[in-house]
């Protein structure tokens, strides 16, 4: 039926990759995270796949997350995904922010302050530093408590008890760094004065809108993918 | 409460669809038929939020116009229920589509979603500034006041600092104190000097 919206029917795996991205510019910050490199030509989602070793299931799945707004893949889903790669990929997106999305935003930012009054620039690059020092805390989080215990749990298949407290604190840290990002995108948007240079303004604020697209599709995947998963890994070896 | 009314010819359809719908909060299915008849001799009392109907109920000759059916409901929000093929043209009349195979999840994101535009129908954006006692509740908050703290240094209850504040967050946008503390320099309502 025409009007399905069914992704299966619309991102299959014999399709060209430079029509998926045509039509999904979001999936474009994905392909380096998972190695694919740009400059495909004409190979499908599949071909690419297979050469560069990612796992079609785990490309499917980070697909639907991108595109969805209300994707949750069921647990036997997850199970035929493998897991340790997608624990890779959330820590080369974490990568990918530290070294190429903040800095990128911290040069607009630097440019768009500098004719400012500095009473005020100052205030604004304080706030930054604050959003980014959060987004630090919150990746060394996960990359030393929650995906170590993960891994642990993946290859034991054991749980230790204890753990059940750290979805809700998890949950909550996204809610703050999106809130965070987006106070910051209304003060740059309606509060900076006007005779701030607007084309810089426009590139920074364009940057902004894409990375909390992106970190809010960060937030699903661990929301959505990796928690369920914990919990099912946890219930079946309480079993 | 959204009240939900069901028109749909199998009755297999109407008790499943009825029981997926219980899983959705602050929903009601007020009334569910086969046909058409009962449907608009019932629709006047009811005053139900989102008619889920089977568009094949309607005769082809009528599919086209099938929303103007409902002309005396403006309120009411129609979501297919979509068996067989039907033409993209006449579906387009609908809020939301439901069809044979989708799971639960799809289904309750759909009625979610028309839930949102019948909720969000209401709010006009709010383009006014901020009031004077909002500017004054917000100065307070930037000097790290707390409610109690607010309240007794402007005199009002605790329970108005927060409605302060809440309007204070809608009409700028920013959540964070730390980020209102900002808005609040960058509007010269306070001085650099003044935060702790």
């Amino acid at each position: 039926m025409s009007n399905s919206s069914d992704l299966s029917s619309r991102l299959s795996p014999k399709m060209k990759m430079a029509d998926a991205i045509n039509q999904y510019h979001s999936l474009l910050t994905v392909l380096p995270r998972l190695g694919i490199p740009l400059g495909f030509g004409e190979k499908s989602v599949e071909q690419l796949c297979v050469e560069h070793h990612v796992s079609q299931t785990l490309f499917t799945l980070i697909s639907r997350v991108y595109i969805e707004q209300d994707y949750y893949p069921s647990i036997e889903e997850l199970r035929q995904c493998p897991m340790t790669d997608i624990l890779h990929y959330l820590q080369q997106s974490h990568q990918d922010y530290l070294e190429n999305k903040f800095p990128h935003i911290e040069h607009h930012l630097n440019t768009l302050l500098e004719p400012m009054d500095k009473k005020y620039s100052a205030l604004i690059a304080n706030f930054y530093q604050e959003f980014k020092k959060e987004m630090v805390k919150h990746f060394e989080y996960e990359e030393e408590v929650l995906f170590p215990y993960m891994r642990q749990i993946l290859s034991e298949n054991e749980a230790d008890s204890g753990v059940h407290h750290h979805k809700s604190a998890f949950q909550q840290q996204h809610d703050d760094i999106e809130d965070t990002l987006n106070d910051l995108t209304n003060l740059l948007l309606k509060y900076i004065p006007a005779e701030v240079s607007s084309s810089e303004r426009v590139d920074m604020l364009l940057d902004m809108y894409a990375l909390s697209n992106d970190i809010g599709k960060h937030a699903m995947m661990e929301d959505r993918i990796l928690l369920p998963y914990i919990q099912y890994l946890e219930s079946q070896s309480h079993d | 409460m959204i009240k939900i009314v069901i028109a749909e010819p199998s009755q297999m359809l109407r008790s499943g669809l009825a029981c997926l719908l219980r899983d959705v909060p602050d929903t009601e299915v007020v009334f569910s038929t086969d046909n058409l008849n009962a449907l608009f001799s019932r629709l006047p009392a009811l005053h139900a939020n989102i008619l889920i109907v089977n568009p094949l109920l309607f005769e082809y000759s009528h599919r086209a116009t099938l929303r103007a059916e409902f002309d005396s409901h403006p309120e009411l929000r129609l979501i297919a229920l979509v068996t067989s093929y039907l033409e993209s043209q006449h579906l387009r009349q609908f809020s939301g589509i439901i069809e044979l195979n989708d799971d639960l999840q799809r289904v309750k994101s759909t009625i979610n979603q028309v839930i949102n535009t019948l909720q969000s129908d209401g709010d006009e954006p709010d383009t006014d500034p901020l009031s004077e006692r909002e500017k004054e509740v917000l100065i307070c908050l930037s000097k790290g006041l707390k409610n109690n703290e607010i309240a007794d240094s402007l005199n009002i209850s605790v329970h108005t600092v927060i409605t302060h504040r809440k309007n204070i967050v809608r009409k700028t946008g920013i959540k964070s104190v730390a980020a209102l503390t900002v808005y609040a320099i960058l509007n010269n309502l306070i001085e650099e000097k003044d935060i702790i």
